[in-house]
């Protein structure tokens, strides 16, 4: 018992110690990203061509002024919120939000868990394809007046089951045959896309239409906004929803037992197993969680957005990854890191809008750009170090070696919890 | 050797082989009934699958995985994860085709092998990048790697339209072909191995090369010795992060001469839309490579296999009655890893792989 208390304690210091330096990381790493993207918007600017160079420093000139891309960028996510708070633009950026905090919880819960699920693009496939079926097939068996309260919940639960038990592949492979999770889920990806494109071309086309994809489902099961009119594609039933789901999680994570044992399983799976965890089981349950995080992404894509399925799925689960590194994978965390790039997507579109704006494919490149800054934690702390030369770290006068304190800290562990995964493995050979 | 690294070898190499011969004698049985007779569905296959339009597409088709795989291998067998690779493969089809564009020739080379060889320098830069954020500043290499393959997914459609008011460029040309004098006049082999792209000439020469390198040389054993047990390789005297960033640099050299083989070597543009031209070869080149088992020439024999399988469908989509969808067949090179990924496990992955290494001198 005194063993299991240890490890709780342990987690304890872990995660309070964790969270202040996981938000100062990803908001140094989001304002760096900001500052390269401007650099990048600056050079491609020199290289474009326009009538008059918007920015200018001693002498070479740019087309594109990097402060104005970015108050555009907000504006355009916003819209002229104070004439009408329920504008289209903020429809659009909310729409992104949600739909990225489903899959950003897919990752974050497979992340706590210590496995990388990359393969939440392929749950969100399997999951609103199935939850297109699925209310496809059930639509003309449902009497006339229970519509929605029928085909919404089937639909969600058929792309949660679906996504789920798509997520549990690379689980079971994991747990039982030791397959490494970031090639399975990875491959799954491209196998879920193959199949789905296959399955809708020949079994399930839309009669009449050019691209692949299914029939559009019925009216009923499609959620509307009443607060930002039709045709906004955005439910603010949905996003209630994508809280309640954030809340849960968080719950399930923190308070319970279940995810007690995730958690340890993350951090330390050796320490997690000696404290009477069952690790395969956890692998398997935490990928499941995840896929139906992810399946619930896509039926909320097939009944909020588009109303069929279509073969060309956004990339949504590979936002969701972005959107859980950002966040820290902390279900709380999932909601701003969401709600970012949702403004980053929609706001991309007024860049598309204005002639003298960079392409709005520099969302693109900012995803890559956070990802990287997150990804380098040590480079931080070391910048960090230079700037606070004569704060609180001590440095020695006499030119020596610099007192350090060589403690590895707690977020260190969590940082290289991918690592720890190949380290575990080996110590079962 | 103790009976649990016994058995381990046993576990490591049984199934594989068991895999291997069982696909080898499923092949023989289709390929001796296919001649024995040529009438039915397994003839026309084996001839479709034979002919030298098919083989010479297969080859083609492998050059992008097998560069890559072969980048992949060695920055693996050093104990660095590359999953960037479709990153690396995308920057270099992209900076290729813009280069050739934009700069044109130089002196001595036609703007083509210019914007061949500015391809393969900007891999090798992002990998640089990579091998800095990864050894330098300890980042996860998953991560990192995952951020590699998403920077260039943005970048590449970016720059170009900016350049070009389009995700894909202009067309610029390919390398064309190579025909070697006497060779090509060789029956078949030589219309398949002497008249080619040059690219696919230098992915034959990497493969040998790598597996030279890899096997007979020392810098080759530093690198599998920095991959399986870095401490030893550091008692030893050689500096574990210097071997990394070379092998992590040959990644990406490797990776771009990929990337350029696809773009400037076969389609003579980059396509920019969605997952762009590249469309997830590079997390094939790493299927190929797990599946070769980190040898170079067994990664070229499965980036080969899974071209072969992608080029025969593109032929049977001809014959109506064969027709196979497309969408499927695309399909196998990943189910395959799965499958093997599964009987195998991970346990070949080299030890050290993903684990920083600090030296223990301070």
């Amino acid at each position: 018992m005194s063993r299991r208390d240890d490890i709780e304690d342990g987690l304890a210091r872990l995660v309070a110690a964790s969270w202040v330096e996981r938000l100062l990381l990803s908001l140094a790493a989001l304002a760096a990203s900001i500052v390269v993207g401007g650099v990048i918007v600056v050079v491609s600017g020199m290289a474009a061509t326009c009538e008059e160079p918007a920015f200018a420093f001693f002498g070479p000139t740019s087309c594109y002024d990097p402060v104005g891309v970015y108050v555009q960028l907000f504006q355009g996510a916003i819209g002229n919120v104070l004439a009408d708070p329920f504008n289209f633009q903020i429809a659009l950026t909310l729409k992104e939000t949600t739909l990225l905090v489903f899959t950003g919880l897919s990752v974050a819960v497979a992340f706590r868990a210590g496995l990388f699920n990359i393969g939440s693009q392929g749950q969100l496939v399997a999951g609103a394809l199935a939850t297109a079926l699925a209310v496809l097939f059930a639509a003309p068996l449902v009497p006339a007046g229970l519509g929605t309260i029928v085909l919404v919940p089937l639909g969600v639960i058929a792309g949660a089951i679906v996504g789920g038990l798509y997520g549990a592949i690379p689980g079971a492979l994991k747990a039982y045959a030791d397959a490494n999770e970031v090639i399975t889920t990875i491959m799954l990806n491209f196998v879920a896309a193959q199949v789905a494109f296959f399955l809708v071309s020949s079994y399930f086309p839309a009669p009449g239409s050019q691209s692949v994809e299914t029939r559009t489902v019925p009216g009923a099961a499609v959620l509307e906004s009443t607060l930002f009119g039709s045709g906004s594609n955005f439910s603010v039933f949905v996003f209630v929803f994508g809280l309640a789901l954030v809340a849960g999680l968080y719950y399930l994570i923190e308070r319970t037992a279940f995810g007690y044992d995730l958690r340890t399983s993350g951090l330390q799976p050796e320490a997690a197993e000696y404290g009477g965890v069952d690790a395969d089981r956890t692998i398997v349950t935490s990928m499941a969680l995840s896929g139906a995080f992810a399946g619930i992404g896509g039926a909320v894509w097939v009944l909020m957005v588009t109303g069929r399925f279509t073969a060309s799925v956004p990339s949504l689960g590979f936002d969701g990854i972005t959107v859980s590194i950002l966040a820290g994978n902390n279900p709380l965390g999932v909601v701003p890191a969401a709600l970012l790039f949702g403004v980053l997507k929609s706001g991309s579109l007024a860049l598309q809008l204005s002639a003298e704006s960079p392409p709005k494919q520099l969302v693109g490149v900012l995803r890559g750009l956070i990802i990287l800054f997150v990804a380098m934690p040590e480079f931080f702390r070391l910048l960090g170090k230079r700037f606070v030369t004569t704060g609180r770290d001590p440095v020695a006068t006499d030119g020596g070696k610099p007192v350090e304190d060589r403690r590895s800290s707690p977020d260190e562990q969590i940082e290289s919890g991918g690592s720890t995964e190949f380290e575990r493995t080996e110590g079962e050979q | 050797m103790s009976t649990t690294e016994l058995r381990n070898t046993v576990a490591e190499y049984g199934p594989r082989r068991l895999l291997a011969y069982g696909a080898g004698v499923l092949l023989a049985i289709a390929v001796v009934y296919g001649a024995i007779f040529p009438n039915t569905a397994a003839g026309d296959l084996l001839r479709v699958a034979l002919s030298e339009s098919t083989l010479g597409a297969a080859l083609r088709l492998a050059v992008p995985i097998v560069c890559a795989a072969l980048g992949g291998i060695f920055a693996e067998k050093s104990g660095v994860i590359n999953i960037g690779l479709e990153g690396l493969l995308i920057i270099s089809a992209f900076t290729g085709v813009y280069v050739a564009d934009a700069i044109g020739s130089l002196a001595f080379l036609p703007g083509i092998w210019v914007g061949f060889f500015a391809g393969v320098l900007a891999s090798t830069l992002l990998s640089l990048l990579f091998a800095v954020v990864c050894l330098e500043y300890q980042a996860d290499q998953i991560i990192a790697g995952l951020a590699v393959w998403l920077i260039a997914l943005g970048l590449a459609p970016f720059i170009s339209q900016v350049a070009y008011g389009s995700v894909n460029t202009d067309s610029v040309g390919t390398l064309g072909t190579w025909t070697i004098p006497v060779l090509s006049e060789l029956p078949f082999v030589g219309s398949v191995l002497f008249d080619a792209s040059p690219v696919v000439y230098i992915m034959l020469f990497a493969v040998a090369g790598s597996w030279y390198v890899l096997n007979r040389t020392s810098f080759g054993r530093h690198v599998r010795a920095s991959g399986e047990n870095p401490k030893a390789l550091d008692t030893a005297g050689v500096n574990v992060t210097r071997t990394r960033y070379v092998a992590v640099t040959l990644s990406g050299v490797l990776s771009g001469i990929g990337g350029v083989g696809l773009s400037l070597g076969q389609v003579g543009l980059f396509i920019g839309n969605g997952q762009t031209m590249v469309n997830g070869r590079g997390f094939i080149a790493i299927v190929a490579y797990l599946f070769g088992n980190y040898n170079p020439v067994g990664a070229f024999g499965a980036g080969v296999l899974f071209a072969g399988l992608d080029a025969l469908q593109l032929r049977l989509q001809q014959i109506p009655a064969y027709a196979v969808p497309s969408s499927l067949v695309q399909t196998i090179p990943y189910i395959t890893v799965i499958i093997v990924l599964a009987l195998v496990g991970r346990t070949r992955i080299p030890s050290a792989a993903g684990d920083h290494y600090e030296s223990g001198e301070d």
